[in-house]
């Protein structure tokens, strides 16, 4: 999109509905979705099915075993969400796929699934950025119209602003993602990754009674968060640290248990989220801020994120786990946008991409 | 019984409230210099231990970059108050105008803004005797004495620089230009020599400049060409590497999620 005149919005009014499933496969979560475009401008969603791989307590998932795990499961959840639309192959406009960013092996399975239908049915293919999936279908679920975006997931930490057909990163990580650092805590400390360690995390931190002193990190617009972890990890060692978090008698009082490390975790890093999304506000001058991603339904984020708003005469708008975390149905939300402004994805350029930002992606759908 | 600095404020008039205070512009006699109040107001959002240790912190470590600033002789705001428990700092009142809006793109007024009264008609950098390129040289050489101070400021933007308005001025000040960029909000400064630091600095100023003013490019070059004309060969090459290196860093950003 290198020209020098200004792109302008692309998306026309609806001539008849639009349908398209979208296939999300850039971590542990194998999804498939298919939404409808109605004449009126509104969206349906038709169908929205998930299955996530699910390691023991203290292990991630590695890559070529959760790819394994999608290529298993697509077969059960792409025909589940197909019968539950109610709608054939042959009905749908576009196959809307991830294309990035995300691990590459599961990404690639994913990518190969959307090849060998849209091959077998002859559907056009839309690759789609992960990220900018997530916005869309946070913008078309809570109406917000233009509004500041934290994206928090285990992989992504972004606050992003439109402007100008593009999706623009105010601050980001500088390091690791929120959400892996409350997941790798919650491997440190045992909990289960069922439904999710960030669940679990924050269930146990509801328990927490102190707040350990950890380091603070923003900068400008950006934090740091690998050091959080390192720091905390190093608390599991302190001579206070009750594992099972009780004390050893009556005089025992001076103690750290993992319900006060996950309530101090959360605290401390949920704060500086907040904090930049303020600064992010401040500064472009938004009362609107939607929050995406895994991390994205945890009530407690969502609450601070309430309370900062409020403060500053605005809003917040988020949505629960079914669209927060990692889902079939905003590939196709995403997928189709672009598909109505004539973007789809040739057979030969339908690879995938571990490194995909969200600044690079045209938003030819938006004023 | 509220502080005193706190029954200021109460009779202050509230100019603005940015991310992370609300500004006053406090008169504490009738006939004396305004004072501008920055308070630093306790966020419910965040944890109150916390907030208390950070909000104190914040202030006193303000104070402190901007002594060290004063004496490096970077343009500062002059210090008036220091309330680090209530998270009060007055400072001088600047007559002028911040950078953002009088580049291109900056000019959507911010959350919570009084545009005040006596601002009248959009200001316009003619009005202080600059081109686009003399303000960037400016700044290119405010950011190379303070970091030469090795301060960090941490929160650069176009927001957080003022230009001090010519009548400011009296006729017998020798100046070549008739202005002065004054920068503002040392809340996220500290002090460093490391050369990392530094880089990241420019780098958050680098995307201020891309978020906030579209076509920035040439205009950051010209920052950087008057930073490196204020360092020596040495510290600029040593800057120079390390900001490409950070650059790099925040494009492979985008990993698996």
């Amino acid at each position: 999109m290198a020209s020098s005149s200004r792109p302008h919005c692309l998306l026309n009014e609806p001539d008849r509905p639009y349908l398209a499933l979208g296939l999300e496969g850039s971590a542990n979560k194998l999804g498939a979705g298919v939404i409808r475009h109605e004449l009126d401008g509104s969206s349906t969603v038709l169908s929205n099915f998930r299955h996530t791989y699910i390691t023991p307590p203290g292990e991630g998932f590695q890559p070529k075993d959760t790819a394994l795990h999608h290529r298993e499961w697509a077969l059960k959840v792409i025909p589940d969400c197909m019968q539950k639309a109610g709608i054939s192959m042959h009905d749908l406009d576009c196959i809307c796929y991830t294309k990035g960013p995300g691990m590459g092996a599961p990404l690639q399975s994913v990518a190969l699934v959307a090849r060998t239908l849209s091959l077998l049915y002859g559907k056009p293919l839309v690759g789609v950025n992960h990220c900018v999936g997530h916005i869309e279908m946070g913008r078309e679920i809570t109406g917000a119209k233009n509004p500041i975006v934290l994206y928090v997931s285990g992989g992504n930490t972004q606050v992003i602003a439109y402007s100008r057909q593009c999706y623009r990163i105010f601050g980001e990580t500088l390091d690791i993602a929120v959400g892996n650092c409350l997941d790798r805590f919650a491997r440190v400390i045992n909990l289960s990754n069922d439904p999710s360690p960030g669940y679990n995390i924050e269930q146990e931190a509801k328990k927490g009674q102190r707040l350990v002193g950890l380091p603070y990190a923003t900068k400008g617009m950006d934090v740091s968060l690998s050091g959080i972890l390192t720091s905390i990890e190093a608390l599991t060692y302190d001579k206070r640290y009750r594992a099972d978090g009780l004390a050893r008698g009556p005089d025992d009082t001076d103690i750290i248990t993992p319900a006060d490390l996950c309530f101090s975790l959360q605290e401390t890093v949920f704060s500086m989220l907040v904090e930049i999304t303020e600064r992010a506000m401040a500064h472009v001058g938004s009362k609107e801020v939607l929050i995406v991603g895994g991390v994205g339904c945890n009530e407690r984020l969502q609450e601070m994120m309430g309370i900062m708003a409020e403060e500053r005469g605005g809003r917040v708008f988020a949505t629960d786990e079914r669209f927060c975390i990692d889902n079939g149905i905003m590939i196709a939300q995403a997928g189709l946008l672009a598909f109505r402004c004539g973007l789809t994805t040739p057979l030969a350029k339908s690879t995938c991409t571990q490194r995909f930002r969200t600044d690079q992606v045209p938003v030819l759908w938006r004023h | 019984m509220a502080s005193v600095s706190l029954q200021l404020i109460s009779f202050s008039e509230q100019i603005s409230q940015g991310a992370e205070a609300r500004i006053f512009k406090a008169q504490v006699t009738s006939d004396s210099k305004p004072v501008l109040l920055k308070h630093r107001f306790k966020k419910k959002y965040r944890h109150e231990a916390l907030d208390a240790t950070l909000t104190k912190a914040r202030v006193a470590g303000e104070a402190r970059t901007l002594l060290k600033c004063l004496k490096a002789g970077v343009h500062v705001p002059q210090i008036l108050v220091v309330d680090a428990s209530e998270g009060i700092l007055g400072i001088e009142w600047i007559e002028g105008q911040c950078v953002r809006k009088l580049l291109p793109g900056g000019e959507e007024p911010e959350e919570g803004e009084v545009d005040p009264p006596s601002t009248g008609p959009q200001q316009s950098l003619d009005e202080y005797g600059l081109t686009i390129g003399k303000l960037m040289e400016l700044i290119g050489a405010e950011l190379a004495k303070l970091h030469k101070a090795d301060i960090v400021h941490g929160d650069l933007t176009t927001s957080n620089m003022m230009l001090r308005h010519p009548s400011a001025f009296t006729s017998s000040t020798k100046q070549d230009v008739p202005t002065e960029l004054v920068l503002i909000d040392f809340g996220l400064s500290f002090v460093s020599t490391l050369v990392e630091d530094k880089a990241v600095d420019l780098y958050v100023l680098e995307r201020a400049f891309a978020s906030t003013h579209p076509d920035s490019e040439p205009m950051f070059a010209s920052v950087l060409q008057a930073y490196e004309r204020a360092l020596t060969a040495r510290e600029w090459k040593a800057v120079k590497n390390r900001l490409d290196d950070v650059r790099l860093r925040g494009r492979k950003r985008s990993m698996v999620g």
